[in-house]
């Protein structure tokens, strides 16, 4: 069974994706903050990551920058509650695999989570 | 273009407020006339006070100017039934007809040249111009025409000018008196007497009270001693100044027509300082004492009413442009309050959804699972709601409600309102509020408002800064017997030199900034009595204090034993 992490600073949301995620067949982590998630990661690699982008502390940004840095290349789902065009792009070429808005259509969530954890078709060769 | 022409040539249809208006003047007229005779000195009739002239002034000035015809016509039944009665030549009465008409006409059409629409006399500019050419030289024009009148017709034995004095001075008085009277009622509407306190129409029953005490004691009684008359004159001035310094226009006007029937009424039945001369002589003093009382009293009651009239414009204005601010700091809050509502949409469409699965789901029902997820859902509803109530509170528009309030509650509550925004700003609050802190007297809303905008610029002055280093910090203490509220960024901070510009209305570093934050945020916490100061060293931060006087409860008193 595919183990997601689920890391979002509001434990009601926390919660709510965790029961989601189980009712759809996948096992279900809550992380209260950045710092939390790492630690955890460190020891076991969770298959995919919904990561949510404003925590107080570590940002979601940050996050994906410090996982970047460490050669931690996981599949990473960012939900935010707050939009703004810049952050998807920063998100994005930060190696997050889907940037979405809360509230999430579970179709939306499990969808990306799938392709998130499909892996990546590898480069063609010229 | 013939239908044009048949429209303008169609004589105006007379609206059923006109009719009414001309049954008003028409009786008020007869009334006025009776009066006016009741006020003539025998035994050569001379009238003191003649009140038909300037009750059908007041009406036309109350009138638009297309009915005055209207207006002017309905006083000639009643000017021929009062004059007719006395016993003067058909041709004289018509001639006081044409001349009576002639002196309301000429203040009416003076008085709206300068001032259009229907007269108020409530500012000094409309008062002069109704002083100037209603109550002067409209009465000085009309008395020629009068005067020439009288003597054509050789009603009367006066010579042309004796006649001309006489009938200026009775008829100044008489637009003093009734007209601004009138005009002052006229706006009145009963509903005002909803909102009048109680211990209005104490004062009210109070000044006049005594005015009607004080008038009858001057001039209504027998002259015991001679010397003592002339300070009797001023027996109703404290009155009738009271009256210009409370009651406005409406009640100085009614006080000087209380004056002026009971000061008349004494001269007419013999008593009172000005019974003794001729009545020519006692006319004339009469009038003019009464003119001169009356003159500066009207004039201070315009100036005050205009004053504080000012006064409350102002306020609201200042009213309205704090909701403004109030408002467009709510806009510049919007993406904060989305995520503030987004978070418990969030919680609510993910655990119903996942309700959905399990209820679809071939396993056994989990229902303690189920009730969890339904108090879940619940909680975060009640979360949302809660968001929404708090802005409502500050889109709403309206007085200043004073209220005693603990500081500590508005810095978390604003901290709630501006969560959105620090976590999407990554900007990390710390409170250090002082345990036992006394409550202020003060608005919720306002209060909230200078802190929000406090905390925004706070925000604002750390945008450049690195995520993860955006701090603010809040801290409540009691300072020298006040209740001190700080809040501290460490953010560019400010030049001194820059200082009390930043206090000045639209000066503003922010590109969609109002600039009105800090100078509408003054100006609130000086409305409470309190002071709002800012201190920084560049490069460092800056904080914002908020001093407010501490809620005074007066003296503890014991609980009563039992």
């Amino acid at each position: 069974m595919p183990s997601i992490a689920i890391v979002d600073d509001e434990e009601g949301i926390r919660k709510a994706l965790g029961r989601l995620l189980r009712a759809a067949g996948l096992e279900a982590h809550g992380y209260a903050n950045g710092q939390e998630f790492l630690t955890a990661a460190a020891e076991r690699r969770p298959d995919c990551v919904v990561l949510d982008l404003h925590m107080p502390g570590m940002s979601g940004l940050q996050v994906l920058r410090k996982l970047k840095a460490a050669g931690l290349l996981l599949p990473i789902v960012v939900i935010t509650a707050h939009d703004e065009p810049e952050t998807r792009e920063q998100c994005l070429s930060s190696g997050a695999r889907a940037y979405l808005r809360k509230p999430l259509e579970d179709r939306l969530l499990l969808n990306a989570i799938s392709a998130a954890m499909r892996p990546l078709s590898a480069p063609t060769k010229r | 273009m013939d239908v044009q022409r048949a429209a303008v040539l169609r004589p105006p249809r007379i609206e059923p407020a006109v009719l009414w208006s001309a049954l008003a003047v028409a009786v008020g007229y007869y009334l006025a006339a009776r009066l006016g005779l009741a006020f003539t000195l025998q035994p050569h009739p001379i009238s003191t006070l003649w009140p038909p002239n300037a009750l059908l002034m007041a009406a036309l000035l109350l009138a638009p100017a297309r009915w005055w015809w209207v207006l002017l016509s309905a006083a000639l039944p009643a000017h021929l039934l009062a004059e007719l009665q006395s016993g003067v030549p058909v041709a004289m009465v018509l001639g006081w007809y044409a001349s009576n008409c002639s002196e309301a006409l000429i203040g009416a059409a003076l008085v709206r040249k300068l001032v259009p629409g229907p007269l108020r006399v409530d500012s000094m500019r409309s008062a002069s111009v109704f002083l100037l050419f209603g109550a002067l030289a409209a009465p000085l024009l009309s008395s020629f025409l009068d005067a020439a009148l009288v003597t054509l017709i050789g009603f009367g034995d006066g010579d042309y000018w004796t006649l001309v004095r006489m009938r200026f001075s009775s008829n100044v008085l008489a637009e003093l008196t009734i007209v601004p009277l009138i005009l002052a009622w006229a706006t009145w509407r009963p509903a005002v007497l909803r909102d009048t306190p109680p211990r209005c129409f104490v004062e009210i029953g109070a000044v006049f009270i005594g005015l009607f005490a004080a008038s009858v004691i001057a001039f209504d009684l027998p002259i015991l001693d001679a010397h003592t008359a002339p300070a009797l004159f001023y027996a109703p001035l404290p009155f009738l100044l009271w009256a210009a310094v409370r009651l406005g226009v409406r009640g100085t006007a009614s006080a000087l027509a209380l004056v002026v029937v009971l000061t008349i009424g004494g001269a007419v039945h013999g008593m009172g300082p000005f019974a003794a001369g001729s009545p020519q002589d006692t006319a004339r003093e009469l009038q003019l004492f009464l003119i001169a009382v009356s003159v500066p009293l009207l004039l201070l009651a315009v100036a005050l009413e205009e004053n504080s009239r000012a006064a409350l414009e102002a306020r609201e204005q200042r009213l309205q442009l704090t909701h403004l601010s109030r408002v467009a700091m709510l806009g510049e809050l919007s993406g904060g309050i989305a995520h503030e509502l987004n978070q418990p949409l969030t919680a609510i469409l993910s655990n119903a959804q996942a309700a959905q699965h399990f209820i679809a789901g071939k396993g056994e029902l989990d229902k303690v699972e189920l009730a969890e997820i339904l108090k879940d859902i619940i909680t975060a509803d009640q979360r949302a709601g809660a968001v929404i109530q708090r802005l409502r509170a500050l889109f709403k528009q309206g007085e200043a409600q004073l209220q005693p309030l603990d500081p500590n509650d508005l810095v978390r509550e604003v901290l709630l309102i501006a969560h959105g925004d620090l976590i999407t700003r990554s900007v990390e609050p710390m409170t250090d509020l002082a345990a036992a802190l006394p409550q202020v007297q003060g608005d919720r809303v306002q209060l909230e408002q200078v802190m929000l905008n406090l905390v925004m610029n706070a925000c604002d002055a750390m945008n450049t800064m690195v995520a993860g280093t955006r701090r603010l910090q809040i801290r409540t203490r009691t300072v020298g017997g006040k209740v001190r509220i700080s809040i501290t960024d460490v953010g560019s901070g400010f030049r001194l030199e820059d200082y009390e510009k930043l206090f000045q209305p639209f000066y503003t570093t922010k590109p969609q900034g109002l600039g009105l934050g800090l100078s509408i945020s003054r100006s609130i916490i000086t409305a409470h009595g309190g002071t709002l100061w800012g201190t920084s060293s560049p490069g460092q931060g800056a904080t914002f204090h908020i001093s407010l006087p501490v809620l005074d409860l007066g003296p503890i008193t014991a609980p009563p034993m039992t």
